[in-house]
């Protein structure tokens, strides 16, 4: 995880689960997990396995102690799976999820739709730095971006990726880097890799 | 009409039940009343025999309502003197002086389902929130703990209205508080009111069943918190010395010696008369400072707070 003096930045913990919870849902996107780190989860939540529903995305899970496991292909899946679940989740309940920024925020702003409240979700940044860029100019939003400036899949423009990001749309703010002088593009680095 | 306070001429006053007087509010110059949203309340000033009264209460009138306010107000048998004033001694066509509203006590308007639970006269916030609940449509229910005489007392305000369940203190009618609490979607949030023994039960099982502080929202009773042994207290700003009688609080004390005290909620809710407490150890009965707030010890809410021991020093 990047660290900044924008306030908006999200800051990460490491997951713990909240033993006043009800039942506890782990999400994980399967790319970050770091060889162990299922072990490790398991053992972290070992304390509500008996509570403990854990979903994968895109990978496989070759042992128990997750609690009831359940393997979905990608986040959309993922997100699909709550909007679904609307009404089976009670306000005592507890959200963990593991993954990048986009993953993570793409579970934590459906989750939102069915009622989680903040205090009920935990999000525990792995993996990859890449980010989700949302265009001030035409709100479109451009994905996985690794760059310190990139073109905006809406309107082309180029975008200098900021800090600043937003709960809502669960993205970073992309704005126009070349607005003053038309042509002039600083160098691109490869910075969110 | 505009100023620090309001003057209400009382246009209608009526017994609605054994202890329960309806009073309807409405402005002494005949022009309109500040809008007040659901949970709002009001403050009214009250001259009794030895001193001047100052309770808050809830409005039970539509949200929104700018040609009267209504108050619904229980008799309480230790009474400071505020709700034996409004059973014994108020008239219609008297002239009240009241606050601004104020609420402490608004519904949370992004919540998937609303959820109220009530102790008796604790209904009264809930009157305002079911009528603005009926009207935006979301998702709501209201369970009354009371007497089982006093079922129909409410019916004016709830008449017609879905979502309300009745329990009192018999076999087969009492609410399940944590079946209740367990039972509830992701995007509830809880509001309760009533007797301080009821809220306690109900915090601890909303605590229990793992609901997030952020979700569960409690309105006390301010009234009969503030009373207790007589205590002195400096006044070091001002120079006054106050003595605070048993049956009234440190906040009367100090309105009785002609000290501005800024205060909203008289229930020890709202924050606002928070005071730098100097010399003296409190017994703080508010709900608004943290524990760590209470053993620091600098600060005291002179509304329903009080000296544990001597004689309390406040930078007022």
């Amino acid at each position: 995880m990047m660290h900044s003096d924008i306030k908006s930045r999200p800051v990460y913990q490491p997951l713990v689960p909240d033993l006043a919870g009800g039942r506890h849902l782990l999400v994980v996107e399967g790319e970050t997990l770091a060889a162990g780190r299922l072990e490790e989860l398991a053992g972290v939540f070992a304390p509500v396995q008996a509570r403990l529903h854990t979903w994968l995305a895109g990978a496989a899970a070759p042992l128990g102690g997750l609690g009831k496991l359940w393997q979905l292909e990608s986040a959309a899946d993922v997100v699909d799976a709550l909007a679904c679940a609307s009404r089976g989740y009670g306000v005592g309940d507890r959200l963990y999820v593991q993954g990048t920024e986009p993953f993570l925020w793409s579970v934590a702003t459906a989750a939102a739709v069915i009622g989680f409240g903040e205090k009920q979700v935990q999000l525990y940044h792995a993996g990859s730095l890449r980010r989700r860029v949302w265009c001030t100019h035409c709100h479109g939003m451009t994905e996985g971006v690794t760059t310190s400036i990139v073109a905006c899949g809406g309107c082309g423009r180029h975008l200098l990726v900021r800090d600043h990001f937003s709960r809502r749309l669960g993205a970073f703010m992309g704005v126009m880097v070349d607005a003053e002088a038309p042509g002039e593009i600083p160098a691109i680095e490869e910075v969110f890799a | 009409m505009t100023g620090e306070t309001l003057k209400l001429k009382v246009a209608a006053l009526a017994d609605i039940a054994p202890g329960l007087r309806h009073v309807r509010l409405v402005a002494a110059d005949g022009g309109k009343l500040p809008p007040a949203a659901a949970g709002a309340h009001v403050q009214l000033a009250l001259a009794g025999a030895a001193r001047t009264y100052r309770n808050a209460y809830s409005l039970v009138s539509r949200p929104g309502a700018r040609d009267a306010w209504e108050i619904i107000v229980r008799r309480v048998p230790t009474s400071r003197g505020g709700s034996a004033y409004i059973h014994e001694c108020l008239q219609v066509g008297e002239v009240l002086e009241a606050g601004w509203p104020g609420n402490l006590f608004a519904p949370v308007r992004t919540a998937r389902r609303q959820l109220m639970i009530a102790g008796g006269i604790g209904i009264t916030p809930f009157l305002s929130y079911l009528a603005e609940f009926a009207f935006s449509g979301v998702e709501h229910a209201l369970h009354v703990c009371c007497r089982e005489s006093e079922q129909q007392v409410f019916d004016p305000w709830l008449a017609g209205r879905p979502g309300v369940s009745w329990y009192w203190d018999a076999d087969g009618h009492r609410l399940d508080i944590p079946a209740l609490l367990a039972a509830q979607p992701a995007g509830t949030h809880l509001y309760l009111c009533g007797p301080a023994a009821m809220n306690e039960e109900v915090l601890a099982a909303a605590a229990a069943a793992g609901w997030p502080d952020t979700h569960v929202h409690c309105e006390h009773f301010g009234s009969a918190l503030s009373g207790g042994e007589a205590f002195r207290a400096f006044l070091a700003r001002s120079g006054v010395e106050v003595e605070v009688g048993e049956d009234e609080s440190l906040l009367d004390a100090i309105e009785r010696a002609g000290v501005n005290a800024p205060c909203l909620c008289r229930g020890g809710a709202c924050g606002v008369c928070a005071t730098p407490l100097l010399e003296g150890e409190a017994e703080h009965r508010d709900h608004f400072l943290s524990a760590e707030e209470r053993a620091a010890g600098l600060l005291i809410m002179p509304c329903v707070s009080r000296a544990r021991a001597g004689r309390l020093v406040l930078d007022l």
